[in-house]
């Protein structure tokens, strides 16, 4: 086992980018003023500069991340339409679009919208080229990491004119974070991995931020060398890595040949990188160290 | 029935099923504003999903539709038996593996015609290996030996099209249900644009192919001492039948059965006349895969079903009547002889 140096990534994750405190233009001395100036100039995560002249009234976040974050930000009256993927009540009356990717097109266009919140990358070009032709403005934004999430929350307060919500927000991310990096950082690091199903399983690789949270939780993903991001790997792999600890995602079970192996089923909160990031932390550091939270509750 | 009647009739189904297919969709819109719409005036919004998403998804259905009946209207009359179609055949997976090389190998980005002409290549290759696998010593074919080559072949280019789908990071190459299943989801008046010019042009040049297949029909050797110059009617028509294929499914995918079940109800209904038929088949094929499109798209809406379901849900059973239905007779011929 190594020894947790976990305290020290929080700081890089959240680093100087994206903490809240360190920023000159997101100081947060002047408290109650509408700090956002449109028009505000933004590049989203697929390279493309976007101006917004004022902040968007009607918006559809094909992201689970994104949808999350503008709920937590008290937005929810912003967005009207969802996912067939956001199970949250909130939302549960707003027409669906489909999927996040190859959203059905027709009803977004019918839904008058100021802006689409979609997935960077590759998956799904084609979308973002039909948004274009028929005239819808879209934000694109990468959801992979910790500190994409971060992004994400910054970026959609600034957008909304609502970023003393998103500083609060990520100061309290990260000082979660920071709270269980310091409360493991003296404890050995089982090795982990974090199984999301299939079969062959797939695993959390670099990138993820599930591998940063359990680099943050204090242990090892045994699959940081894989990658990038998710991909599946075969049983002998599995075995080959030598694990101290399943981690198995909502509603799975332990593959039979890994039996002897102890494994812990993740909280939802694992599920969905947003606001929840430093929860999650805290949750996979219990299960991980289950000796390190008994004192204080949170 | 008539011909012209019917003719009429068919282009009347398929003006109707065109304005059915603008009328419905995952959002509700009314008659009179559909109508509004396409006089360029109303809502912009319903105006965008009109004009802009589902007309061209309309067209796109007609010419794909059309131009795959033809095809099998055209393979049928080739190869002398009513099971022959693009998709059984193993040419539409042999387009659909040449476009999915061609967009994972980066080509289509700076060619534009690359598309359509890699699955041209696909479709040839495709149709050439089915025939020579399938032919015999007598210059004739062995219709279950070509049947069976047909789907060995797909099953071939499907684990190829898997393959390549597989190892390439490029998501260009959109999904994968796109390329095994079939979907209009993608239609833009640009590829719209595209498909027509390859449909149309193809599409006439095989109708005016229709005397010497009636001929053929009849029997090669008989249409050449009729004064058809058999060899190449042959080689033109199985050319211009693949191209034709090759054209949906470049901007569509593999759709199946449509070449089967549609010639199959026309020539019911009009008779063995190929300058009927395939005129006939191209309306009829252009309504079914039409229709076929409005229920692949408002019955989970707003999600999808792959259009490839739905035809083959419908062309398989048709199918399976019509192969036991031709070798229950040639086993009688046999047992006769």
């Amino acid at each position: 086992m190594r020894w947790s140096n976990s305290w020290f990534l929080v700081a890089t994750l959240v680093g100087c980018d994206a903490f809240p405190g360190e920023q000159p233009s997101a100081g947060v001395d002047d408290a109650g003023a509408s700090r956002a100036s449109y028009p505000l100039q933004l590049v989203d995560d697929a390279g493309m500069p976007h101006t917004f002249e004022a902040a968007p009234r009607r918006m559809v976040s094909l992201v689970p991340s994104a949808t999350e974050a503008l709920l937590a930000m008290d937005l929810a009256d912003r967005l009207v339409g969802r996912t067939d993927y956001d199970r949250t009540p909130e939302l549960a009356d707003l027409p669906s679009v489909g999927g996040g990717l190859q959203p059905n097109l027709e009803v977004l266009v019918s839904l008058d919208l100021d802006l689409v919140i979609r997935f960077a990358g590759d998956s799904d070009l084609a979308t973002a080229e039909r948004l274009t032709e028929l005239g819808i403005a879209h934000f694109a934004v990468q959801s992979d990491g910790i500190g994409d999430v971060l992004n994400i929350i910054r970026d959609l307060g600034e957008i909304s004119d609502a970023s003393d919500a998103a500083d609060a927000m990520l100061r309290e991310i990260s000082d979660e974070l920071t709270d269980v990096a310091r409360r493991v950082s003296a404890l050995p690091e089982p090795r982990v991995a974090y199984l999301l199903g299939g079969d062959p399983p797939w695993v959390a690789g670099p990138g993820t931020y599930i591998d940063e949270l359990i680099a943050v939780a204090g242990g090892t993903n045994v699959f940081d060398d894989l990658g990038p991001l998710y991909a599946p790997v075969s049983m002998e792999a599995l075995l080959d890595r030598d694990l101290d600890l399943i981690l198995l995602s909502n509603g799975l079970t332990t593959p039979s040949p890994l039996a002897h192996v102890p494994s812990v089923v993740m909280p939802a909160s694992v599920e969905i990188p947003g606001p929840g990031l430093g929860r999650a932390a805290r949750d996979i550091a219990r299960l991980i160290h289950p000796g390190a939270f008994d004192e204080s509750p949170r | 029935m008539k011909p012209l009647a019917s003719a009429a009739l068919l282009g009347l189904a398929v003006v109707l099923i065109f304005l059915l297919s603008i009328r419905l969709g995952s959002v509700d819109l009314t008659t009179g504003e559909v109508f509004a719409a396409l006089r360029g005036e109303g809502d912009l919004n319903v105006r965008r999903i009109v004009v802009d998403l589902r007309a061209p998804r309309a067209v796109m259905a007609i010419l794909v539709g059309g131009g795959l009946s033809l095809a099998g209207a055209v393979f049928q009359a080739l190869l002398r038996n009513p099971l022959a179609e693009p998709y059984i055949l193993g040419i539409s997976g042999g387009a659909a593996t040449g476009a999915v090389l061609a967009l994972a190998m980066g080509l289509t980005a700076s060619l534009a015609w690359a598309l359509p002409a890699a699955a041209f290549a696909g479709a040839l290759l495709a149709i050439v290996l089915v025939l020579r696998v399938a032919a015999t010593a007598d210059h004739g074919v062995d219709v279950r030996v070509l049947l069976l080559a047909g789907v060995v072949v797909g099953a071939f280019f499907t684990a190829c099209m898997s393959f390549v789908l597989s190892i390439s990071d490029a998501r260009t190459v959109r999904s994968t249900v796109l390329w095994m299943m079939g979907s209009l989801a993608g239609s833009d008046w640009r590829t719209v644009l595209m498909v027509t010019l390859y449909t149309l042009p193809t599409g006439v040049a095989l109708v005016g192919l229709a005397r010497p297949l009636n001929l053929l029909a009849i029997g090669e050797e008989t249409a050449g001492y009729l004064g058809a110059n058999v060899e190449r009617v042959k080689r033109v028509a199985y050319v211009l039948a693949s191209l034709l294929t090759a054209a949906g499914v470049a901007a569509t995918g593999v759709i199946g059965f449509v070449g089967l079940i549609v010639p199959h109800g026309v020539r019911l209904l009009v008779g063995a006349d190929y300058r009927v038929l395939l005129p006939l088949s191209f309306l009829a094929g252009a309504a079914f895969l039409t229709l076929a499109d409005i229920v692949a798209r408002t019955i989970l809406s707003p999600a999808e079903v792959p259009i490839g379901v739905i035809t083959a849900f419908v062309g398989v059973p048709l199918f399976l009547l019509l192969l036991r239905r031709s070798l229950g007779t040639r086993l009688a011929a046999g047992a006769e002889s």
